[in-house]
């Protein structure tokens, strides 16, 4: 069950990077795509911890860089027909049916989306369509991309693990809350790298990013990070102002967002003070 | 492919980046001012009565830079002897006097991890429970203007 565990972890970063790809109507089906397969990630993940079976979030590296949407796309039947001759190694037969019918479901989509060339998602132009940037800000922007991406990637699976190994629903609330906030920004640094032919998959997680001891400091931490990540932003915002106010006022939305995730992770550390 | 080319394609796919899992050798470079760390896993094998650095891995935790000094050392690292790999670290660690200390500090951490993994594996020649040999970096990870800006805030 740990090598399906794996193969659908793969399946849904494919997914939901071959979305990033897409500049056609398909974007939003592997978007929707996606968040289905990551839903069947967190089903087995709590099996694993119903059984107290020992699971990790380690994955080969993710390859993607192709001309043709198609290859990609092929890819996904490939790794879902991989999958479904799996699923037996999963006894929750409820699991198992909902997964095979979503699976089924998604392939005969996916048989059906149309051809479109991807190559300059890869083509390391760091050009932003109809912006002129600077080369200062076109750095700093590819900087702030690459860490970014894996950060938000980071903290989906930090939360869904710390989300799956505990009981208390008003922790629980709050991790919900932050995963669903990670995505969003995932997903909009995901299309900007696309944008910018700079696209791939974020590296996977060191084991002992998300099996930590120690939530309290690691909320700590994670404030710090966030009021970092916030100074990044005004840097950028600043940086990319004269170049494009649509960029600045992003870049400025994205820091007033981390506000929001700061005051969660706060409440969050006072619960457990309080406990 | 010119030099910034170069670096792109490391961020995009880095070399060598996992787990390895059989790896018969394993070290750690550190940042302890910020928890950053880099594992080196190597699968070593005798070749003419020397160690011959067969395979090599790294996983880290830590910025872009970390990310791109480890898939391109990694790179250097694959298929040589310690010997030549002792001076791959020698060399690496004397450039570094030329590069910005929060730039060295990715490097160098790198480096270490490495030299930490050559002599994790000589230990293991002695005795194979021998623990994994960790190294602390020198140079100073937090960016000039962020340090100054921190003395400021303290005053």
């Amino acid at each position: 069950m740990n090598i399906l565990f794996k193969e659908i972890h793969e399946l849904w970063l494919a997914t939901q990077f071959t979305g990033f790809m897409s500049q056609t109507k398909s974007r939003q089906e592997l978007y929707e795509f996606s968040n289905i397969i990551f839903k069947h990630l967190t089903w087995i993940e709590n099996d694993f911890v119903k059984k107290d079976i020992a699971y990790g979030y380690d994955i080969p590296q993710v390859p993607i860089k192709v001309t043709h949407i198609s290859v990609m796309i092929n890819d996904l039947i490939r790794r879902i027909e991989a999958i479904e001759e799996k699923l037996s190694s999963c006894d929750d037969e409820h699991i198992t049916f909902r997964m095979k019918s979503d699976l089924e479901y998604i392939t005969s989509i996916l048989k059906t989306l149309p051809e479109e060339e991807v190559e300059s998602a890869f083509d390391s132009n760091r050009a932003y369509p109809n912006i002129e940037l600077t080369t200062t800000a076109r750095d700093a922007l590819t900087v702030f991309l690459f860490e970014e991406i894996y950060k938000e990637y980071e903290l989906i699976l930090v939360y869904n693990y710390s989300k799956a190994n505990s009981n208390n629903a008003f922790l629980n609330r709050i991790f919900q809350i932050l995963i669903d906030e990670s995505f969003f920004h995932l997903r909009s640094f995901g299309q900007m790298m696309a944008d910018m032919g700079i696209l791939s998959v974020p590296r996977s997680l060191m084991e002992e990013i998300y099996k930590f001891d120690d939530l309290e400091q690691f909320l700590k931490d994670g404030i710090e990070e966030e009021k970092g990540a916030k100074e990044e932003c005004k840097k950028l915002a600043q940086a990319v102002s004269d170049s494009s106010e649509h960029f600045a006022s992003f870049f400025m939305f994205i820091n007033n967002q981390e506000n929001y995730h700061i005051a969660l992770m706060e409440e969050a550390l006072a619960y457990i003070n309080k406990k | 492919m010119n030099g910034e080319e170069h670096l792109i394609e490391h961020m995009m796919n880095p070399q060598n980046y996992g787990n390895l899992p059989e790896h018969n050798s394993i070290g750690m470079g550190k940042n302890p001012q910020n928890g950053e760390k880099v594992a080196i896993y190597l699968k070593v094998v005798e070749k003419e009565g020397e160690p011959f650095i067969e395979d090599i891995n790294f996983q880290a935790i830590g910025c872009s830079t970390t990310i791109v000094a480890g898939s391109i050392i990694t790179s250097e690292a694959k298929g040589i002897t310690f010997s030549r790999a002792e001076e791959l670290i020698s060399v690496t660690i004397g450039m570094l006097d030329n590069v910005p200390p929060e730039d060295a500090a990715c490097s160098e951490m790198v480096a270490l991890g490495l030299k930490a993994s050559l002599d994790t594996y000589r230990e293991r020649q002695k005795d194979p429970r021998f623990p994994m040999i960790s190294y602390h970096i020198s140079n100073d990870c937090t960016p000039q203007e962020q340090e100054n800006q921190e003395i400021e805030e303290k005053r």
